[in-house]
């Protein structure tokens, strides 16, 4: 990041800077990130890809600030993760980070509506459900707005957590291994729906995946093996 | 087709932990009825009894004037007030005078039972009705016929003397017929406990009787009507201080209707207390339940949690929607208990309310519903905010990786500070809501020590469990794993079943400590019989009495006055604060005597007895624990009246007393000739060496009820068993609300086995899986539950009996015996209560067939 160049570079929406991860305690300690180093520009598409333990998950959690490193820095939209509290962090997520997980992660006691209205409500939002709503219906769900998670398809609660993550219009959206519980076809419909709105909302869109067609729809691809990053391709083929 | 969302701004979302715990309890309340039946039973405890005590105690303040018999009571002992005092009495308003006395009713075929003996005036009742069957005026039913006077009397005084209605019975020197039964006694609560039943006559029979002696035990109420009626209460006060100070030497005791019966208002206030401190053990116990509840919901509830903090929800606002469910919860059981506990006055007044001697007012007492309220919010929170606290910590890496090793760290510094602070506040509601405050604060004490103790026990099994060498027996390797792995059941179990097992071996102890004092003990030490009311110059007579028909049995007999404590040091009795174990020497009269040697059964502990010949100034001797009480030490001075006079004493000496003999003793001893030229009698004790016979004491009660009818003789059994019945009355109710505590304990239990239930079926299945038998898991399971129970059986029975000896000697004053037999009993119970219920849930668990399990694994 010395560029010493005339024209000034764009911010990069994520930069990760010799970042170290260890986890668990005593023996059962493991050295999952080794001096990571990752830029990631706005609106950039980037998929995390490499064999099962090799920290990609991780990885995306340390980007979502949902992980702390054990050394390095980490800057989200401008802003250093280090330098934030757990509150702090918990604050800018909502308002920054949309994620994605592989299990959806809905809440078992509330409806989809109230799902996707939760990050509007914790944000403050006076129209939480009125938006919420509307997003329900841009993932194609108008109609299930009441329906709980149980009474959901598993492409239809992962349309819910899509719509939740997007709700508060995010400028990140992170994904881990979205369409890993979901058939072929069920999964397809979601990377479709990601990345139509990934360019819809010209997001920065960061995915963990496994799938080599999700994979091939990135701008990029990042492989990790070991716990590091290894030459990055700029457009390459899953393993 | 896609819009883009504009980014959010911040704000504000004050309701949103509200509406997000609501969202959250639509799941129902499963999982958390333990949570709920805890808290409901001992806030039903709390506010039932608060509200009953409540209502006894508004019922006695709205009948005083009715259990009173008028605005104010005047009451003497041995002597009739003077003309002045009458005088004086009667310038003030209506007076109706009452003389009340123990006697011996004696049926013509000689048998006898000891009577509550009560002459009215023609003006009574001034206050309430008296009811007679057949209903007739009092005045005709009383009235002398023939040389016969007429009676009412209690019902059970005719049972006992198996006698008809217009039978006649003698009563000193007096023939009585019983011509009515008193069905309703207006002003029977003024008086206190009876030993006997009443028999009411009339003043003239009385005076006929030839009872009224000098010196006879006999007391006069002088019951004053003010002129207008239902004036207020300060026209009442006023008098009673008017009286005070005109006539400071009467030494009479003054009641107003504001202050109709304070023994029992204090019994009942203190009695209170013990049920309160009980019910609040319950609430103690069930708090474990609220902790178990709410971990086991935190743990179940780890991945929304981490959802929310994924969604931006920060620590703190995590933890306010969780605070809010459990608060939700600790309201619902509270509700429940509170309506239970304010229907417990209604529901007895209803179903008991006329054969209870006491006037019940029910109503709904909104003061001990809010503490009640109170109790159940703060238990349920000193319980909860602890892993509440560490839900604010729950890492979102859970979402995508479970935790490579379980941590148990502390909750926040906040949440542990916010911990300590409602448990101070509980603390604070228990002590100053106290009766006596002294009791409270050693309640909380033991109670945070046993909380301690048992969290130590468990840790001290698991250690010893986590270093037992590996056994050959993979029963015994199974059990013992159980017992120390991460996710025990070793705290819970020790924790909920050590807490009940203390209390119910507490209240076993003490119950048959209580009944052993009143059983076992009596036949070596006791004396058989009691004399009351010996002339001075029939001594001799009793003495020769006695001889020729118990030869060979001992008879103390000492003289014996009534008395009270007016002032010490100068200080007005009225004007002093007392602690409470020394208070009942200030309140009415006290007997006491005067020797010339120490009297046995007690010995001199400071100060010097008088010389045997000591012929100088008054001197007194005084109990240990009552000087301290009352702040008196040797060479202070110390005022009594006695038939109107006050003497001024100086303490000599004092003694301690050993009361359970059961012999004569008095806490005030006097040098001889204190009383010159008072009129006293004597009151004697006869202990047979071997414990005597009960047609030896029906031939002595004979003989003296002929040669000396003056004479009241109680056998010693007949009052313990007076006295035992309403021991019994007490222990039952303590034993009542002690099921509510063991009840808790055996919900907590159930529960938290319950909530392991999961765990359970899981090793089952992956154990069968790998070749486990039914019978080796059974066996494995068996002793575990087997070696808790045991080690909590032991922690339980020894916190009991160290409670149980400090109520019995510290609180009751009695001697304390370790009885093993309902110790080990209540011991062998809970270990069994353990097994069974464990095994319970595990026999469904090792019914489980594997395949199905494993496939949702």
């Amino acid at each position: 990041m010395n560029d010493t160049s005339t024209t000034v570079a764009p911010q990069p929406a994520i930069a990760l800077r010799g970042v170290d991860l260890s986890l668990g305690r005593g023996a059962a300690r493991v050295h999952i990130l080794k001096d990571i180093d990752l830029h990631i520009g706005q609106g950039e598409a980037v998929g995390l890809v490499g064999p099962s333990g090799s920290g990609k998950s991780t990885l995306l959690m340390v980007m979502a600030g949902l992980e702390r490193p054990d050394a390095g820095t980490v800057e989200v939209a401008g802003a250093d993760l280090g330098r934030l509290s757990e509150d702090g962090l918990a604050n800018f997520r909502g308002r920054n980070i949309g994620i994605v997980f592989q299990s959806f992660h809905l809440i078992p006691t509330m409806s989809a509506l109230e799902n996707v209205a939760v990050p509007l409500e914790l944000a403050g939002v006076d129209d939480a459900f009125a938006r919420a709503a509307h997003e329900l219906s841009l993932v194609g769900l108008a109609e299930r707005l009441n329906h709980y998670p149980a009474q959901l398809s598993g492409g239809e609660q992962q349309r819910v957590a899509i719509a939740r993550a997007l709700a508060p219009g995010p400028a990140i959206v992170v994904a881990d291994e979205p369409t890993g519980n979901l058939d072929e076809s069920t999964g397809g419909q979601i990377i479709d729906l990601l990345f139509t709105e990934h360019a819809a909302r010209r997001t920065t869109l960061v995915l963990v995946t496994h799938d080599a067609a999700l994979a091939s729809c990135c701008d990029r691809v990042v492989r990790l093996r070991s716990g590091r990053v290894e030459a990055e391709p700029q457009k390459a083929a899953v393993p | 087709m896609s819009t883009a969302v504009a980014p959010v701004p911040r704000g504000r979302g004050g309701m949103l932990p509200l509406r997000l715990a609501l969202r959250e309890l639509r799941g129902g309340l499963r999982g958390f009825l333990v949570f709920i039946a805890c808290i409901a039973l001992g806030v039903m405890a709390i506010a039932g009894v608060g509200s009953f005590a409540r209502s006894l105690i508004d019922g006695l303040a709205r009948e005083g004037r009715v259990i009173l018999g008028g605005d104010i009571a005047f009451s003497l002992i041995h002597r009739e007030a003077s003309a002045a005092e009458r005088a004086f009495l009667e310038s003030k308003g209506k007076v109706s005078s009452v003389a009340t006395m123990r006697a011996v009713a004696r049926a013509p075929d000689e048998r006898s039972a000891l009577v509550e003996l009560k002459a009215v005036d023609r003006f009574y009742p001034l206050s309430g009705t008296l009811a007679l069957e057949p209903a007739r005026d009092l005045a005709g039913t009383l009235a002398e016929r023939d040389g016969v006077f007429g009676a009412a009397a209690d019902p059970i005084l005719l049972a006992r003397l198996d006698l008809p209605l217009g039978a006649r019975v003698s009563v000193g020197t007096a023939t009585i017929e019983i011509r009515a039964v008193v069905n309703v006694e207006p002003d029977k609560l003024a008086g206190g406990v009876g030993f006997g039943p009443r028999l009411l006559v009339s003043e003239e029979a009385l005076r006929a009787s030839g009872l009224l002696q000098p010196g006879s035990l006999v007391r006069w109420h002088y019951r004053l009507q003010l002129p207008r009626g239902d004036a207020d209460d300060r026209a009442a006060d006023a008098v009673a201080a008017e009286a005070q100070a005109k006539l400071p030497e009467a030494g009479w005791e003054v009641r107003t209707r504001a202050n109709a019966s304070p023994q029992l208002e204090r019994n009942i206030e203190r009695f209170t207390q013990f049920l309160t401190l009980v019910g609040l053990s319950a609430l103690l116990v069930g708090g474990v339940g609220v902790a178990n509840a709410v971990k086991s919901y935190l743990e179940r509830k780890r991945e929304v949690i981490a959802t929310m903090k994924a969604l931006g929800a920060t620590g703190g606002r995590v933890f306010a929607v969780y605070l809010l469910q459990t608060l939700l919860l600790a309201a619902v059981g509270t509700s429940l208990g509170l309506a239970a506990g304010l229907a417990l006055p209604f529901l007895i007044a209803a179903t008991f309310g006329a054969i209870i001697p006491l006037p019940i007012a029910p109503s709904v007492h909104v003061g001990e519903l809010v503490l009640a309220t109170s109790y159940g919010l703060f238990t349920a929170l000193a319980f909860a905010l602890w892993p509440l606290g560490r839900a604010h910590d729950v890492p979102v890496s859970a979402l995508y990786r479970d935790a490579v090793a379980p941590e148990r760290r502390w909750p926040r510094g906040r949440y542990v500070a916010l911990t300590v602070g409602v448990i101070v506040g509980l603390a604070g509601l228990a002590v100053m809501f106290a009766y006596e405050r002294r009791i409270a604060l050693i309640f909380v004490a033991s109670a945070a020590g046993t909380f301690v103790a048992l969290r130590l026990i468990a840790a001290l099994v698991m250690a010893v469990a986590s270093r037992l060498p590996r056994s050959r027996s993979m029963i015994v390797r199974l059990a013992v794993a159980n017992i120390h792995r991460p996710g025990a059941l070793t705290p819970t179990i020790v924790l909920s079943l050590g807490l009940g097992l203390a209390l119910l071996v507490t209240v076993t102890l003490i119950d048959g400590n209580l009944r052993r004092q009143l059983n076992a003990a009596l036949p070596e030490r006791a004396p058989s019989l009691y004399f009351l009311d010996i002339q001075q110059s029939d001594g001799v007579r009793f003495d020769a009495l006695v001889e020729r028909h118990a030869p060979g049995a001992k008879l103390d007999r000492v003289p014996m006055l009534r008395g009270r404590i007016v002032s010490v040091n100068g200080t007005r009795a009225e004007d002093m604060r007392v602690p409470p174990q020394a208070a009942w020497a200030l309140q009415g009269d006290r007997g006491i005597t005067y020797a010339a040697a120490i009297p046995e059964g007690s010995r001199v502990v400071a100060g010097e007895w008088w010389p045997a010949t000591y012929a100088g100034p008054p001197l007194v001797s005084l109990e240990k624990r009552i000087a301290d009480g009352l702040g008196l030490r040797v060479g202070e001075r110390l005022t009594v009246n006695v038939l109107g006079r006050n003497i001024d004493a100086t303490v000599a000496n004092l003694r301690a007393v050993d009361w359970q003999s059961l012999g004569i003793n008095f806490v005030l001893v006097f040098s001889p000739g204190s009383f010159a030229g008072a009129p006293h009698t004597s009151i004697a004790t006869l202990t047979h060496p071997s414990g005597g016979t009960a047609s030896e004491d029906v031939a002595l009660i004979k003989a003296a009820s002929v040669a000396l009818p003056g004479v009241t003789v109680v056998r010693v059994k007949d009052a313990l068993e007076a006295v035992g019945g309403l021991i019994a009355n007490l222990v039952s109710a303590v034993r009542g609300a002690s099921v509510l505590c063991i009840l808790s304990a055996i919900l907590v239990l159930g529960g938290a086995l319950a909530a392991s239930h999961r765990n359970r079926v899981y090793e089952a299945v992956i154990l069968k899986t790998l070749g486990a038998t039914r019978r080796r898991l059974l066996a494995a399971y068996a002793l575990e539950y087997l070696t808790l129970g045991a080690a909590t059986a032991v922690f339980g029975v020894a916190a009991g009996s160290i409670a149980a000896w400090f109520v019995v000697a510290d609180v009751m004053n009695l001697g304390f015996v370790w009885l093993p037999a309902p110790a080990l009993a209540a011991a062998a119970a809970a270990l069994l209560l353990t097994v069974v219920f464990g095994l319970a849930g595990t026999l469904t668990a090792l019914s489980q067939k594997p395949a199905p399990v494993l496939r949702n694994l």
